[in-house]
């Protein structure tokens, strides 16, 4: 039983991680209704410009590159989608181009990381942590900061969604871009802001990915995509709400079972509840109503 | 039959019904499209369906067609309770459609876009593509030819070699009502099929149904164009916020005071100018 | 033979491996619209399967693996290519209804990463990172093939499969089931009310392109001898699409034209590349951003691909077309529709009044 409840413990972390990353990825779908192959390239780019400035360029802690980091891929996201995959969204009807295009984009930065950081396994500059009793619980100082921030970013987003006139917007769009539009909605705008809080959530997940798992390579984000397409599948696509209790389900689930199975597999367990999902809920078990 | 409409004469005025549906209700996220809409339609006519913009009719059509799931109600086509159905099998039962905006097969040409129509073709099993290729090339030969003389009567066999992606808007309905014929339907849903076309046109494809309903179709068709509806439809169903306000003769509905409320009066004042 | 001549062939045997893996993955995409970004596992399972039929029992070889059954060539090929069709099946079956274009693509691309996770740490199947050596070479003992002249030997034979495949290929494509599956890629919905399954379609366009993939694996595992985990990353995937985008989406002879541009100047030549001092693998990254790059650039500016995808004229579906309607404009059969002053002869139904 013991051992149940550190494993959960850091189910609770990995949902932590997870939950920033799926939220970001989801926030943007809605908006532009493609999916973002290259979501886990932004978080290991997000994860190697915190190391930068962390490790060599500026020296800071780490939880203060952490911000530049985030925010730094919050404007490559904004570039990305203002020369790259905007207009190949708008000029191509059906979506194949854009998907192909994001994943290629995937590709490119993966190559970009490997050719200026290598291949080689790298970490963050910090204290070696202490591990701290809490109940049932062994968690790191580390782990537990990683947890507040993804509660307060949780909230954050919420009361964004919910009150701030552009949140409102947002989930406008969401629900019908051309009745947006035509409302009177600055939808340019809204989808820059998106790809910006998007990218920025990516940078975030994936520095907080390295910190929890104490490495960075230029793979773990690409590797832990198919995590984030889970939860967010299993809870939605399209669905921030969904995106949250996916991460949840998906992150408590992986390392519960690291602690019953090889925990080589752990991740793998992740895309059997998403075949599970697809065959009994395909629309998700959170899924918000049919649209017209 | 409906509850609300007083002036509505059965279809046995006409003959056998051949589709039906009774009671069907679709809501979009809360907001009910379609409110218990139930009618049927007369065999070998021409009936079309009216209604203010808004009133389901579209909806009604994907769900005939299968092209939609409604939340609740039943549809027939003949005697087969079709309710539900995947569109590709009520398709193949004889049922065709066409689509508000012209959907057109933009890669292929005009030409195959009528030749992938007939319903079950030997040449799209991968068995007989290479055990059978004198079947296959009779069966293609055999469609080739009629989908040529159909392209000819629609006045778009000089096309037929042009990807159907390059069509103008006008070719593009044509290519869309041609390639339901190809078809053989026995129902032919057409949905809006004057919308956006020059008025020449609009008596082309008049003339066009006209020639359906000669080669035993049924057709059910969306119509704003009262004068269209008056001069090629047999009865008329009107729609109204989902429901089923009334149905008839064009000249019975006229009379029907909650019809002309609801639709006819606005229309017919601004339709009989143009 | 000299070692530029072994190059050669090293790159004849890529081009036309390529090849097949093209016309596999554009049958799935090209023709029927699926977006498989998992492609590349059903070469990974073709490739494995190819192995581990043409391998001796496991035994005492330090190797773990399943099967071992000695089969000779092509038997161990076409076990390679049914597995993927096998595979695709499976996957088709739980996905293929369910899912819209995009999330399709993100499922798959999941079981591509998946695969890779479980080829990598699964000892008993798979034998974890070590992955499969020793994997015999066709007729190379039968043959008295020695390193060297195995390579143009096999380059040969691999051109025979793709010439086989082609054929078997060009004669779907251009029959009603290709037409169908082209009629489904532009718009299901349509292909739908038609009365085509499309499930139906996409199943068969599902198995026929994992066939080829599977035999594309089968024949690049003979080829290199060993089946390493980490040449089946999701990335690898990509490399196929370019292969079909800058070739011609949709045309046969442009996935070896694609095959050539992408596969063999732009992956296998900056090989030959002298490395960059102090920074081992940069050529490669470069080179692998260069191919992304240039998938984008067609994509923008010739979507339709170096060789772009056939028109199918009426010419080329008949030979003798000759239509019964001399190609004039035939009006409607019947009389055109009543004008206001022949209203009155009309049919019976039609209405005389005007006013409400």
């Amino acid at each position: 039983m013991a051992q149940f409840w550190l494993a959960f413990g850091f189910g609770l972390v990995t949902a932590s991680v997870l939950a920033i990353a799926a939220v970001g990825l989801s926030l943007q779908f809605g908006i532009t209704n493609y999916i973002n192959f290259a979501y886990g390239d932004f978080m290991a780019l997000g994860s190697y410009l915190t190391y930068e400035v962390n490790t060599s360029l500026l020296h800071w802690n780490v939880w203060i590159a952490l911000v530049f980091g985030s925010l730094a891929m919050g404007v490559i996201a904004v570039l990305l989608n203002r020369f790259l995959l905007g207009p190949f969204a708008r000029r191509f009807q059906r979506s194949f181009f854009v998907l192909i295009v994001t994943f290629g984009l995937s590709l490119i930065m993966l190559n970009v990381i490997y050719s200026i950081w290598g291949t080689n396994v790298r970490s963050y500059n910090m204290p070696i942590e202490q591990v701290l009793h809490i109940g049932p619980f062994l968690l790191t100082r580390n782990q537990l900061i990683v947890m507040a921030i993804s509660v307060v970013l949780m909230v954050l987003v919420h009361v964004m969604l919910k009150t701030t006139r552009l949140g409102k917007s947002m989930r406008a769009m969401s629900d019908n871009t051309t009745l947006a539009m035509t409302s009177g909605i600055d939808t340019r705008r809204i989808t820059t802001i998106t790809w910006f809080l998007s990218g920025t959530l990516a940078g975030l997940a994936g520095t907080v990915l390295a910190i929890t798992e104490g490495n960075l390579t230029p793979a773990s984000g690409e590797l832990f995509l198919f995590v984030i397409f889970a939860a967010v599948i299993v809870g939605g696509v399209g669905s921030i709400y969904g995106a949250m209790a996916g991460a949840v389900l998906i992150g408590l689930t992986t390392e519960v079972s690291a602690a019953f199975i090889n925990p080589a597999y752990k991740l793998d367990i992740a895309f059997i509840i998403l075949i599970l999902t697809l065959l009994f809920r395909p629309s998700g078990l959170f899924a918000r109503p049919e649209r017209a | 039959m409906t509850s609300t409409g007083q002036s509505m004469s059965s279809p046995d005025a006409f003959s056998e019904s051949i589709l039906s549906c009774e009671n069907i209700t679709k809501s979009f996220l809360g907001v009910n499209a379609l409110n218990g809409a139930t009618f049927d339609v007369p065999k070998n006519k021409i009936t079309a369906l009216i209604g203010p913009n808004g009133a389901g009719k579209t909806t009604l059509v994907n769900i005939l067609s299968g092209a939609m799931k409604s939340d609740s109600g039943t549809t027939h086509l003949g005697s087969v309770d079709v309710t539900n159905l995947e569109s590709y099998k009520i398709a193949r039962m004889g049922l065709m459609r066409t689509f508000q905006l012209s959907r057109e097969l933009g890669g292929l040409t005009v030409l195959e876009n009528l030749l992938v129509a007939p319903k079950v073709q030997a040449g799209e099993s991968l068995f007989n593509i290479f055990l059978r290729p004198r079947l296959l090339q009779r069966e293609e030969r055999q469609n080739i030819e009629r989908a040529t003389e159909i392209l000819a009567t629609y006045g778009l066999y000089e096309l037929r070699d042009n990807r159907a992606r390059e069509l103008s808007g006008g070719q593009k309905k044509l290519l869309e009502i041609s390639r339901g014929v190809m078809a053989a339907p026995t129902v032919f849903l057409l949905d809006e099929p004057m919308a956006g076309v020059n008025p020449a046109l609009i008596d082309r494809i008049a003339g066009y149904i006209l020639d359906m309903k000669r080669q035993g179709m049924t057709v059910l068709m969306i119509e704003h164009n009262l004068n269209v509806v008056e001069k090629i439809c047999d009865f008329v169903i009107v729609l109204a916020e989902g429901k089923t306000l009334a149905t008839g003769r064009l000249s019975e509905l006229r009379a029907n005071p909650e019809v002309v409320q609801a639709y006819l009066g606005e229309v017919i004042s601004a339709g009989t100018t143009n | 033979m000299s070692a530029f001549w072994y190059y050669v062939f090293t790159l004849v045997f890529f081009l036309f491996d390529y090849f097949i893996l093209a016309m596999g993955l554009n049958i799935q995409y090209g023709e029927t619209g699926i977006l498989n970004f998992a492609y590349i596992g059903f070469v990974a399972i073709g490739a494995y399967m190819t192995g581990v039929a043409g391998m001796p029992n496991a035994g005492t070889s330090g190797q773990h693996y399943i099967l071992g059954l000695n089969l000779p060539f092509p038997i161990n090929l076409i076990i390679g290519g049914l597995s993927a069709s096998a595979l695709a099946f499976l996957v088709a079956l739980i996905t293929l209804r369910r899912l819209r274009t995009d999330y399709l693509a993100m499922v798959l691309i999941s079981l591509s990463l998946v695969l890779y996770d479980i080829s990598n740490n699964f000892i008993p199947l798979f034998n974890g990172a070590d992955g499969l050596y020793n994997v015999p070479e066709p007729f190379a003992s039968a043959l008295k093939l020695t390193t060297n002249s195995f390579v143009p030997f096999f380059a040969g034979v691999a051109g025979v499969v793709a010439l086989i495949l082609w054929f078997f290929m060009s004669r779907i494509t251009r029959s009603p089931l290709g037409r169908t599956l082209r009629a489904i890629r532009d718009d299901p919905t349509v292909a739908s009310a038609l009365g085509k399954g499309v499930f139906r379609y996409q199943l068969t366009s599902m198995l026929v392109g994992s066939f080829y993939a599977g035999v594309g694996g089968g024949l690049l595992i003979q080829f290199g001898g060993s089946f390493n985990p980490t040449a089946w990353l999701p990335g690898e995937t990509f490399v196929i699409f370019a292969v079909i985008i800058v070739g011609g989406v949709g045309n046969n002879v442009g996935m070896l034209v694609g095959a050539l541009v992408v596969e063999t100047l732009l992956i296998h030549l900056p090989a030959f590349l002298p490395a960059i001092p102090g920074h081992p693998g940069l050529i490669e990254y470069i080179d692998t951003m260069v191919i992304g790059v240039v998938l984008m650039i067609m994509l923008w500016f010739r979507p339709q691909g170096i060789v772009p995808e056939r028109v199918r004229r009426s010419k080329f579906l008949l030979p003798d077309f000759a239509p019964s309607g001399g190609g004039a404009v035939i009006a409607p059969t019947g009389p055109a529709i009543p004008t206001e002053e022949a209203a009155g002869a009309g049919p019976p139904f039609f209405i005389e009044e005007k006013d409400v």
